[in-house]
């Protein structure tokens, strides 16, 4: 009885550890622990309407996280992700309003965007500049560009049809299809990210650039590709944004680079490149959602909540990297 | 490989060549002409020098808050025979607001509109430009302790008790009401808490119920909502002070459907849109129109304070004669009723104008 005991209790004990070995693991026990502290302090927080709302939140910022964090992996970092949702939202919306279908509209608002993505990758690669700087200056040129075609007036898209409404406003069965995109874009990035040819080469480049051209790896296609990449996963967001909200606000997306650095960075990527699983990412996302919430629903005061939820990020980005370290060294 | 490089540099220079002859075509000022005044009324005082030039000097000079001011202060500027022009910064930083205000200054013009996004950072530099003579007054947001002529603006206290009574008589004056902020733009903060004072001292059946940040994001206000109403499935209201929040909790209270009353100060098309459609209980907005023509009568009288002698100390003090520390411009409750007449683009239609771009 007493071994069976004593064995049940390794086995625990072993499973945590397992658990905690994984590399998203204490990240997890965090967001698991704030839920279980919420969920005696508010009796509201474990409603699925609550869990609906927070999972809206972060969903298509999700979509704007997942290209950056292929974009840290790589070692680089994009700027302009805020900017650049934001001027698909107004190209796509200013051409419905010009008398485009809004399917088309976006789609051209989509080219687009891979087309800034194309350019910073050949700014990076060819001409040699940083991407901190070029996407800093396409943040800029893409946030003007928006001032431009809306004249800085938001634009009204209240004339959008059912059919488009749908991407950000519908729902199959309980689920609201946001999410179910914004699902299906983490899923199937992770799994590439872990396991794809092309995407392993993004690690490996960010890794160590020499000695991934060494082993034929064109570091200059992988640049352009994740740019490219990046630039147009934003484009979407500001797309389901335009059709959730019926507008197109030209500072919209103001500070989204900062937070999807922050998920990315709470969720294990690396600022120097080669490390990062978008699965970890969506998880420091969804760790922000959470903390904002439940600051709501706990009623503290406005003035409190930017200095809780900093103490709070800085506590769990701290734990997991220690723990992180731990796993390098055993 | 020399080659290679020669022509990079070429590309360059030529892009960083095409890059400035597109700024300095962008950078060119346009001023709005003064009408052609007949010739017997230019012994009016009320007749400037077509040479005087008048600049209104904002931040994030993209908002349209601004396009409705400018419109009325460049109509003011064309009727009293002067120039005005349009600047100031896209961004929100007061280090470049205040490099525009410099660029202001050292052309010597005969006065400024000034927003001042951070009262004390523009102590200074007013008091210099008083003392170059060049009045500036303030619209919107002041700089009380700086030696500016006047400050124009709406009240925001009267702007969020309208907004407390206005849901209040809607909700037969008992029930639960929420707020969702900007905290630290100091015209919202005012706003904010003119609406709970007004509801807790006014309203004894009413209660504040929660309170969020939302930081002028429509996707942070949904949330906040969805989450407000969680926790409080009796809301009847929700106030915020400026519309870009109003956008998101709009939607979350159409998603929710609970009779939630969405209201804020300011307006944009979309939210007049909401607001025809009964998606949106209503808004509060300052006549900004009369800020802009006051502001720059205030202005002209400034710069031209010889046409009056007040019965004060203001020779020996050194103030301007012409000086009022705080006018109203007064404000607008936009309801599905007259929201029609609050669109920018059918204003600018109407007037037949090019907005802020003459």
């Amino acid at each position: 009885m007493i071994e069976n005991i004593k064995t049940g209790k390794n086995g625990f004990i072993d499973l945590f550890n397992k658990f905690r070995n994984f590399r998203e693991g204490t990240l997890i026990l965090i967001i698991v622990a704030v839920c279980v502290l919420m969920s005696f302090l508010s009796p509201y927080f474990m409603t699925w309407a609550n869990w609906k709302a927070i999972f809206l939140s972060f969903s298509t910022e999700g979509i704007v996280v997942v290209g950056m964090t292929v974009m840290l992996v790589l070692g680089g970092i994009d700027l302009s992700v805020g900017a650049v949702m934001c001027l698909a939202m107004c190209i796509g919306g200013k051409l419905f309003l010009l008398g485009v279908n809004p399917w088309l509209a976006s789609l051209i608002a989509l080219a687009i965007c891979a087309g800034i993505g194309y350019i910073q990758g050949l700014l990076v690669t060819k001409v040699g500049l940083v991407h901190f700087i070029t996407t800093l200056a396409f943040m800029g040129i893409a946030r003007g560009a928006c001032f431009v075609i809306t004249q800085g007036t938001p634009l009204s898209l209240f004339t959008l049809p059912q059919s488009f409404k749908f991407i950000g406003q519908g729902t199959i069965g309980p689920l609201p299809f946001v999410i179910i995109i914004f699902l299906v874009i983490v899923i199937v990035s992770d799994y590439m990210l872990r396991n794809s040819t092309v995407l392993r080469k993004v690690f490996y480049s960010g890794s160590n650039e020499k000695a991934a051209v060494f082993s034929g790896i064109r570091v200059s296609r992988v640049k352009i590709g994740v740019s490219v990449l990046c630039c147009t996963l934003s484009g979407l967001a500001g797309i389901i944004y335009m059709s959730r909200f019926g507008a197109s606000t030209p500072g919209f997306g103001v500070g989204l680079e900062m937070t999807a650095i922050s998920a990315a960075v709470i969720g294990g990527a690396s600022l120097t490149g080669g490390e990062g699983t978008v699965f970890g990412s969506i998880l420091g996302a969804a760790l922000l959602s959470i903390i904002t919430s439940s600051l709501i629903l706990l009623d503290v005061s406005v003035y409190w909540q930017d200095l809780i939820k900093g103490c709070i990020l800085l506590f769990a980005v701290s734990v997991d990297h220690i723990q992180h370290m731990r796993r390098q060294a055993g | 490989m020399k080659t290679k490089f020669k022509n990079m540099i070429a590309v360059l220079i030529m892009l960083a060549l095409v890059a400035t002859f597109a700024l300095t075509g962008c950078a060119k000022e346009e001023a709005a002409t003064p009408v052609a005044v007949a010739a017997d009324s230019t012994d009016s005082p009320f007749v400037g020098d077509p040479s005087e030039t008048y600049y209104m000097c904002v931040m994030v000079s993209g908002v349209e808050y601004w396009f409705p001011v400018y419109e009325m202060m460049k109509q003011a500027g064309q009727q009293l025979g002067v120039k005005t022009v349009y600047t100031g910064t896209p961004e929100y930083d007061v280090n470049k607001q205040l490099a525009v205000f410099e660029q202001i200054l050292a052309k010597k013009p005969a006065g400024i509109l000034l927003h001042p996004m951070n009262p004390d950072a523009f102590i200074e530099p007013i008091n210099r430009a008083a003392e170059m003579g060049i009045p500036v007054v303030t619209f919107a947001a002041d700089s009380p302790n700086s030696k500016r002529v006047s400050y124009i603006t709406s009240d925001n206290v009267r702007e969020g008790e309208f907004a407390a009574d206005a849901i209040a008589a809607d909700m037969g004056e008992k029930g639960e009401v929420a707020v969702l902020e900007n905290p630290g733009q100091d015209n919202h903060d005012l706003r904010i808490k003119a609406f709970i004072n007004r509801i807790e001292t006014k309203y004894p059946d009413m209660e504040v119920v929660a309170r969020a940040a939302t930081n002028q994001d429509p996707n942070k206000a949904y949330q906040a909502l969805m989450t407000i109403a969680q926790a409080h499935p009796n809301l009847g209201g929700v106030f915020m002070p400026e519309a870009s929040s109003g956008m998101g909790a709009a939607q979350a209270a159409v998603e929710l459907d609970t009779g939630i009353r969405v209201m804020c100060c300011d307006i944009n098309a979309k939210v007049l849109d909401m607001i025809k459609a009964g998606e949106f209980f209503g808004a509060i907005n300052p006549n900004q129109g009369t800020q802009g023509y006051y502001g720059m009568l205030m202005l002209y009288l400034a710069a031209h304070s010889e046409m009056i002698d007040p019965m004060n100390d203001w020779s020996q003090a050194g103030f301007n004669p012409m000086g009022m520390p705080f006018v109203d411009n007064g404000l607008a409750v936009v309801t599905a009723e007259n929201a029609d007449f609050f669109y920018w683009d059918k204003y600018l239609e109407k007037r037949g104008t090019k907005g802020i771009n003459e």
